[in-house]
Order: C-alpha cells, then structure tokens, then sequence
C-alpha cells in the first residue's frame, strides 16, 4: 500500500465533504477500487467512529488503523486537519461571494450530491455484507434508522444494544 | 443549504448544548495563554463521548460560558462561516476558535487538544476490536451491528438532506424539482451508471449552480439569503 496515495485519497475525500461523514463515498470508491479495504473494515470503523469520543468524522482514523495500521492511522489524522484549515481563508473571502446565485447553487447541489452518493454507499455496503435480502438484517436497519431519528438515544447505545441482540439472537 | 440557514436562525434545534444564557455586551478581545487555551481544548477532547454536538456544547462551555473568551456572537458566527469549510466542520471550529484567541499558536493547541485523545481512543477501541474480530462472539454481534449502522447512517443522510430540501422548497415548486433531480440523480449516477465519484459531485454543484443562474426563485424574497 503506498501511504503517500493513501493520504491523498483521504485528503480528497475530506476536501469533498462538508461534514463528518461526507467523506463516505469518495473514500469508499477509491479504496475498493484498489482492493486496500473491503466493506466490512468501512461499516467497522464507521461503528468505532459512532462510539468513540470527538467528532464522528474521527471514524475515518478507525478505518486508517483496519487497513494500514497505526500508520494509517496517523496518515488519517494529518488529512482531516488539512481540508478544515481552508476555513481560514472561507471566513476572509466567502463574505464577498456568498451572494453569488452561482456559489450559492453550486454549494447546495454539491451538498445534494453528497447526500445522495451517500445513500448508495449505504445500501452497497449492507448488500456486500449480505444484510439487504435477510429480513432480520433489514430489521436492525430499521431500528437503527429510527433509533437515531428520535436523537433521544446515544449513538453508543444504539450500537451497543444491537451488537447484545447480535449476540443473543445467533 | 444547512450551513447558511444557521447564519439566519443559529440555535434553533440546539438549545440543549448552545443555550443562550446572556447577551452581554461584547468586551476587549481576550488573548489568554495558550497553555490555559490547551488545557480546556484537552479537557473537550477527552470528555466529548456523544459525537459531535457533545463536543460541541463542551467547547461552548469552556471558552463561552465559563471564561467569557469567546462572545456569543463569534460563537456562532464561527460555527456559521465553519458549515461552508470542507471536511469536519468541528475541526474547522477548533481553528477559528483558537486562532481567535491565540494565533497560529492557538489553532495549534485547539487542534493537538481536542483530536489527540479522541484520535487516540478511537485507535486503542479500534486495536482492540482488531484483536477480536475474527472470534465467533464478534462475527454474532457484528450481523447485528452492520445493519444497524446503515441504518444510523441514513438517519444522518436524513439529516444532512432535509435542510437541502427545505431549501429548494423555500426557492419554489421549479428550485425543489431541481432539489430533488440533483438528489437523485447523484444516486443513479453512481448506483446504477457507476459513474466516478469526483464526476458525481462536481456535476451536482454545477447543476446546482446552474438551477440557481436559470431558474426562477418563485420562493419568498429572503429564500436566497437563507439557502
């Protein structure tokens, strides 16, 4: 695996994102590609990243770790600070474009677009992991979905309780 | 979009960890040490379980709330300009913040404090997990947490998309069309036509662009103003 490549498809998948788990779809598609993940390491460490503390973009550090180690995970934390370090320059110069139709447009479809690649991620990820024709599976989705929905439940729990089902129900 | 709302209605959905409490008129500008800064950018780092809006409101806490710092009005217009940053917006946060207070020195100290021991953790649960995940327990648990995680994960696609709509719905019946074209349309383009992903993006921000150039807004006057 070359770390270099690596730690530029994380920096673009970050660069192409505007939230913690924007960055799903870029990532996704260019580590498949080259066979350095497989989908059960992206639903692992995307789980990790739900139950460990800070920012649950830090899940794409769990993924660094699954495919290349503690060096992988320390490439994956020098490629999220990088991208959030252009707001310094968004908060001088944003101000004078922001009205634009066009900035605005171009934000908000980029915004739509991520959203919905997002989604197709998802569901790949569930097929590949054989959940999309067990209705059990489609169960746990359901629950998740609106568990986390209601924002009443901690994230972590959520989780925690499902990997007790997983457990109880085998 | 979401990010420019919140520069028009900031805290609503977020009373729970943004509370206004006091309007106080704006003082000097604080510089305090930046060693002081790095301690309560440690202390969020390592009590922020919850995800991000935990985070969030402990940030919050200790530069607005408990030091007066930071004014409630660069609080949130930081937070504002910060949903237009690319990458994790929190991480963004934590630069405006300490460069507020502290220059390049403080961006430095936000940065180190705050991922450091949530980065660290988040290695250590992982290594962890890595030394069990072949056991027969784990594959069990994982049949169940797989799913569920999706299914988290659409909760939040839920969330990230939901402003979107109400955007396009604020532009008119013509800008919601294109809302949701570009919505779908991302999806087929890389569910169905496997198209690359970098090509999926940048063509949903240059439609995007392009319904805002010529299309009408039918929408009220300030729809623009708060997409």
């Amino acid at each position: 695996m070359n770390p270099l490549l690596l730690f530029g498809m994380m920096v673009k998948a970050s660069l192409l994102s505007f939230s913690g788990m924007g960055n799903v779809p870029s990532l996704h598609a260019d580590l498949l590609a080259r066979g350095w993940a497989t989908n059960r390491q992206f639903v692992e460490s995307l789980a990790v990243g739900q139950v460990s503390p800070g920012p649950t973009g830090l899940w794409v550090v769990s993924l660094g770790y699954l495919v290349d180690g503690l060096r992988g995970a320390l490439l994956a934390c020098a490629a999220i600070v990088i991208p959030p370090l252009l707001v310094v320059a968004i908060e001088r110069g944003f101000q004078r474009v922001r009205h634009l139709s066009a900035v605005k447009g171009f934000v908000h479809g980029l915004g739509l677009g991520v959203v919905g690649t997002f989604v197709v991620v998802l569901l790949q990820l569930l097929h590949q992991n054989r959940g999309s024709s067990d209705p059990r599976a489609l169960g746990f989705v359901l629950a998740g979905l609106l568990l986390a929905s209601l924002r009443r439940v901690p994230v972590a729990l959520i989780i925690g309780g499902a990997a007790v089902a997983g457990i109880v129900m085998r | 979009m979401p990010r420019m709302r919140r520069i028009a209605e900031p805290l609503r959905g977020r009373e729970a960890c943004m509370r206004t409490e006091s309007t106080e008129p704006a003082a000097a500008p604080a510089h305090p040490p930046v060693p002081a800064q790095a301690r309560i950018w440690l202390a969020v780092g390592l009590q922020s379980f919850g995800g991000g809006m935990a985070t969030l409101a402990l940030i919050r806490r200790g530069f607005v709330e408990e030091r007066s710092w930071i004014t409630e009005e660069e609080f949130t217009r930081f937070w504002a300009i910060c949903q237009l940053a690319p990458g994790i917006n929190l991480i963004a946060f934590a630069i405006l913040i300490g460069r507020r207070l502290g220059g390049a020195a403080g961006a430095a100290a936000a940065l180190a404090g705050m991922l450091l021991p949530s980065a660290a953790i988040t290695v250590a649960m992982t290594a962890a997990y890595a030394s069990i995940r072949e056991s027969a327990q784990v594959k069990a648990a994982l049949s169940a947490v797989i799913p569920t995680t999706v299914g988290i994960g659409l909760a939040t696609a839920i969330k990230m998309g939901a402003p979107l709509i109400a955007a396009g719905r604020r532009g008119g019946a013509v800008r919601l069309a294109a809302a949701i074209l570009i919505l779908g349309g991302s999806a087929l383009a890389l569910g169905l036509l496997r198209l690359p992903i970098v090509l999926v993006l940048a063509e949903s921000g240059l439609a995007g662009a392009l319904s805002y150039v010529i299309l009408p807004s039918t929408g009220s006057a300030e729809s623009e103003e708060e997409v």
